[in-house]
């Protein structure tokens, strides 16, 4: 059964697909949150040059003398861009949009004229072929299994220890360097680790899905997350589990439609960002149009409530507490005034006496709760 | 020289030239507003974006036609845009994930596109796989009017509005306090980004052209020192670097023309950041120098003075060790030697002592005097 | 009362039921305001209190949730280039490749009008308000190479240029040196003494009474505003700034706190 599965086109596809997935979901939550998702874009372009030099110099597309290559780029793309932003003479941002197409472009340049007619093609590091990684199998415990398989589990498995181990270190580092780096966390080193990780996980997912569709595993499903939940392991469950349906769903319409497949694959973990975007109860769009009216008339009332407080009992209070005021003075149109006196009156909050809007008790301890949460301790 | 006359000759090499110089100049031009508004990165998430809309307009017109291939790619780039806004502005996330997300999903729209696309066949949709990487070979005679066309409009718009431009970039809540309204003003320039991007594409590719619009700023940056100038410059430090990458591509079989154009717009860059005037690193680094030595003069000098003061006499011959004990330091040789050429400190001998000995000079006494305030000893102990 | 009529034409500034709230956090409440023209007033408050937020909202920078607001009696929209602002010196890149007389004439940009580039006078009136601040040797200096002091007096010069009756400052005293510090604030009052109205978050109570005459204590409603002396009372500090007061030069009664 089990090298029935292995010899399955299909299912070595698909675990391809998960195997990035969840190892971007997991390092990329860590990312996401620390707002180095920009810099994960310019890791996982600038891994091609990475690629392309350990090849000329090693001869070696896969394997440990790669994955150092990687390590290597991706530290040296960071550490080239805060160079730069350091010397002040360019800002952070534009030192990043210089590093990693410089040395994209150097690799790209040098595949152009040394691996032309060999087995790399620049499209391919880009946009990676999933479809094929059958295609290279290695022997392991007695099965024949894709080499992209098997690294891709080996680097899912470090990443996966990686997380677990400094879960702790990685939570207090993500939300408060500061305080990491008073505890001696070295929140520096930790966040170069997680940088070194992903160039890793770039190189060995480089040829399934491509050196830039990998961005997408990395940053969205996090994000999504994020929008669903605040608790950090909330976000890394439900980021690993969005990856993996976005790889099932993406396989499934691919095929279907016979289109890319990690390009579909990519593109789910978009779709499921779409609709948490909209649909996340509470925060989502929809949820935020509908609570608008409601929100803005709970707004008014107390804006109400804090007004009539703050002239109560006051010589002016004969012309501030009426409907005349709100509509001259705060300067609400008629209909926006009268629907606050009416959510206010609902609420029991106020009551019209003698021509005058006056507050209620409960009222009155709603304002004095406004104004006291304002009011400095005694 | 004869092969670049024939060369040049060509008219295809003409027409890719033209083009390439101009979205160079315009990349660069427009380019120099979105780094002082630190919006690099947000050319990157337009560029990638814009590949679907690449693909959507050569499906929708069937062919390779840069008029709906550029009206695709910048809608889809307007939408990325705008949903960035969205949502940065609606949720908790921050920019940078923002421009992370559209980036990587538009991009990956934009592969299923492609590879739909490819899967229909025709030897045109190669011509489409070209925005990856660029390809001005592939610019038609026909392309440089439209290129010309929004050329045009951006330097109108540019120098129209251009103390608008500058005050937005620079104070926006201060040009909201003085009337102007700072919202359409920002939205236009950031539309001219993304039609800077979306028309040089063809030149560098959706994944480099990030640098086509960050580089000939960057390096303008340095040489500068208002907005004039190094608008000016940058647009020209593009159409250069344009201009020879494409000569350089279309003359070499194999070679896409975004990589040759990015890594001499980055060659600008480094140049500049090394010895561009008063920014350049080398520069600075020269300047400090500079700098020490001019503190290390002053210091031996002052120490001279010092010496001869306490001897009260003005042409006390300080012996090496002395002068080292006094400055708490080697004797620095190469700033006695400067000192010495400049005619301020004049070595002499004081027999039966073999070890060297200084004395200031009369200028070297003025300028010590000019440094440390005290007047200068007289000759026989008096002071003057 | 319309939108565009003439209300409280008495006061340099007055504001009346102003709301101002970031989502769900208030920041500003039911303020009511009236400043009278030709007083140097300091507008004080802890961090927070929302000092920033009144100036920006006044000058129609942040929409209210109620609430209107009068210069001399017109809207803010009648009034663009009466007013000078100078906002905090943070809020800009000061990397930007500019001089320091092309930021000056930045204040003339409102009246020159869209197309229009600055001509010889505008290059004159942005000279004679660096000189007003002790800058005109620095006219072609780029801003990159300017301390913080520097910086500040060529941010006033540029509301300064404007010629308005009314000048509102938000923190110019923040981290600028003491001789700076004496420069603005003699310029200011002498600019006071000629008629004009002068506002200023100023975040030192320590010298609030020595520089101002007009004093606005807030932390997100109005505590107390009027005359310096009035205001200036140990139970309106309390009343503001509750336990934050540590040492601060009481008024010269004997309550200490």
């Amino acid at each position: 059964m089990i090298a029935s599965f292995f010899g399955s086109i299909p299912a070595m596809i698909l675990l391809t697909g998960i195997l990035v997935g969840v190892s971007g979901a997991l390092l990329g939550s860590f990312l996401v949150l620390r707002g180095n998702a920009m810099l994960t874009d310019a890791i996982s372009h600038s891994i091609v040059f990475g690629i392309i030099v350990v090849w000329l110099l090693t001869g070696q597309m896969s394997g440990p003398v790669q994955v150092l290559g990687a390590a290597l780029t991706g530290v040296l793309t960071v550490v080239l861009s805060e160079l730069l932003a350091r010397s002040r003479l360019v800002k952070m941002d534009a030192a990043i949009g210089l590093v990693f197409p410089a040395l994209f472009a150097a690799g790209v340049l040098l595949i152009s004229i040394y691996a032309r007619d060999v087995h790399i093609d620049v499209e391919t590091v880009l946009l990676g072929e999933i479809g094929f990684v059958w295609l290279n199998t290695v022997m392991l415990w007695g099965q024949q299994v894709p080499i992209a398989v098997a690294t891709l589990g080996a680097v899912l498995v470090v990443n996966l220890a990686f997380v677990l181990v400094l879960w702790k270190e990685l939570k207090l580092t993500t939300f408060d360097p500061g305080l990491a780096a008073a505890l001696g966390f070295l929140p520096g080193v930790l966040h170069y680790a997680v940088l070194t990780l992903t160039s890793v996980t770039a190189v060995a997912a480089f040829d399934a899905v491509g050196a830039i569709l990998f961005i997408a595993f990395v940053i969205v499903p996090p994000a999504t997350a994020y929008l669903l939940t605040r608790r950090l392991w909330g976000v890394v469950v439900l980021a690993v589990a969005l990856s993996v349906a976005a790889c099932v769903a993406g396989y499934v319409l691919a095929l279907r439609w016979n289109v890319s497949i990690a390009g579909m694959m990519a593109s789910m973990t978009g779709v499921w960002f779409a609709l948490a975007l909209l649909f996340a109860p509470g925060h989502g769009l929809v949820a935020q149009a509908l609570g608008q009216r409601s929100k803005r008339l709970d707004h008014d009332c107390r804006a109400l409530v804090a007004h009539l407080f703050t002239h109560q009992d006051t010589p002016a209070m004969a012309e501030e507490n009426t409907l005349r005021a709100l509509v001259d003075h705060l300067r609400w149109p008629e209909p926006r005034a009268r629907a606050a006196i009416l959510r206010a009156h609902d609420r029991d909050l106020i009551e019209r006496r003698a021509g005058l809007l006056t507050l209620r008790p409960k009222g009155n301890a709603e304002a004095e709760a406004i104004f006291g949460r304002i009011e400095p301790e005694r | 020289m004869s092969a670049l006359a024939d060369l040049l000759s060509s008219g295809i090499v003409r027409t890719v030239l033209i083009g390439a110089a101009m979205l160079g100049a315009i990349s660069g031009m427009l380019g120099a507003f979105a780094v002082l508004r630190r919006q690099s990165l947000l050319g990157d998430a337009l560029s990638h974006a814009a590949l679907p809309g690449v693909c959507l307009g050569f499906i929708i017109a069937g062919t390779r036609d840069l008029g709906s291939i550029l009206v695709g790619a910048f809608i889809t780039g307007a939408l990325a845009a705008l949903i960035m806004m969205l949502i940065v502005r609606r949720t908790t996330l921050k920019t940078d994930a923002a421009l992370g997300i559209v980036l990587s999903v538009f991009f990956a729209v934009g592969v299923v596109l492609l590879s739909w696309v490819q899967d229909q066949g025709g030897a045109a949709s190669a011509g489409l796989a070209s925005f990856l990487f660029g390809q001005a070979a592939a610019i038609l005679r026909s392309d440089l009017w439209i290129m010309g066309g929004v050329g045009l409009v951006a330097l109108a718009l540019v120098l129209a509005l251009w103390k608008e431009f500058k005050l937005v970039s620079f104070d926006a809540d201060f040009a909201r306090a003085q009337g102007f309204p700072v919202t359409l003003l920002e939205a236009t320039l950031t539309v001219m980004v993304a039609l800077s991007i979306v028309v040089g594409l063809q030149l560098v590719g959706v994944v480099l052209m990030v640098a086509l619009l960050i580089a000939p700023a960057a390096a303008a940056r340095q040489w500068a020192t208002t907005l004039g100038p190094m608008v000016a410059l940058s647009a020209a430090i593009g159409a250069a670097s344009g201009a020879s990458g494409a000569l350089v591509s279309a003359t070499t079989r194999g070679l896409a023309t975004g990589p040759v154009v990015v890594l001499i717009a980055t060659a600008a860059v480094v140049i500049s950041l090394l010895i561009a005037p008063q920014r350049g690193l080398l520069w600075q680094a020269l300047a400090a120098r500079r700098a020490r030595a001019r503190i290390s003069d002053g210091r031996v000098l002052t120490t001279l003075q010092g010496l001869a003061a306490a001897h009260h006499d003005a042409s006390y011959p300080a012996e090496r060790g002395m002068l080292e004990t006094a400055l708490g330091a080697r004797a620095p040789t190469a700033r006695i030697a400067a000192l010495e050429r400049r005619g301020l400190i004049h070595p002499v001998t004081h027999p039966p002592e073999t070890t060297p000995h200084w004395e200031l000079t009369e200028a070297g006494h003025a300028e010590a005097a000019s440094l440390s305030g005290k007047p200068a000893p007289a000759q026989d102990g008096g002071t003057q | 009362m319309r939108d565009d009529s003439l209300h409280e034409p008495g006061q340099a500034l007055h504001i009346e039921d102003i709301t101002v709230s970031y989502g769900a956090n208030p920041a500003l409440w039911d303020i009511d305001l009236d400043i009278p023209p030709g007083v140097m007033c300091a507008i004080v408050g802890p961090n927070g209190a929302g000092k920033s937020t009144l100036i920006k909202t006044a000058l129609g920078l942040v929409r209210p949730v109620a609430g209107h607001v009068r210069f001399l009696g017109r809207p803010v929209a009648q009034m663009r280039g009466k007013i000078g602002y100078v906002p905090q010196r943070h809020s800009v890149d000061w990397d930007f490749p500019t001089t320091v007389r092309d930021v000056v004439e930045m204040g003339l940009y409102q009246q020159l009008g869209w197309f229009r580039r600055p001509g010889a006078q505008a290059h004159a009136r942005a000279l004679e308000a660096l000189a007003e601040v002790g800058m005109q040797d620095y006219a072609g200096r780029q801003i990159s190479q300017l301390s913080g002091g520097q910086q500040q007096r060529v941010f006033i010069a540029r509301a300064l240029v404007q010629d308005a009756p009314i000048l509102i400052l938000d923190e110019p005293l923040a981290g600028v040196d003491a001789a700076t510090e004496a420069v603005i604030i003699a310029l200011l009052q002498r600019l006071r003494d000629a008629g004009r109205t002068i506002i200023v978050v100023h975040h030192d109570l320590t010298t609030v009474q020595s520089y101002f005459d007009w004093l606005v204590m807030l932390n997100v409603r109005i505590i107390a505003q009027g005359p310096m002396a009035e205001v200036y009372t140990p139970k309106n500090l309390r009343a503001a700034y509750g336990r934050q007061l540590a040492m601060i030069a009481t008024p010269r009664e004997e309550s200490t706190l």
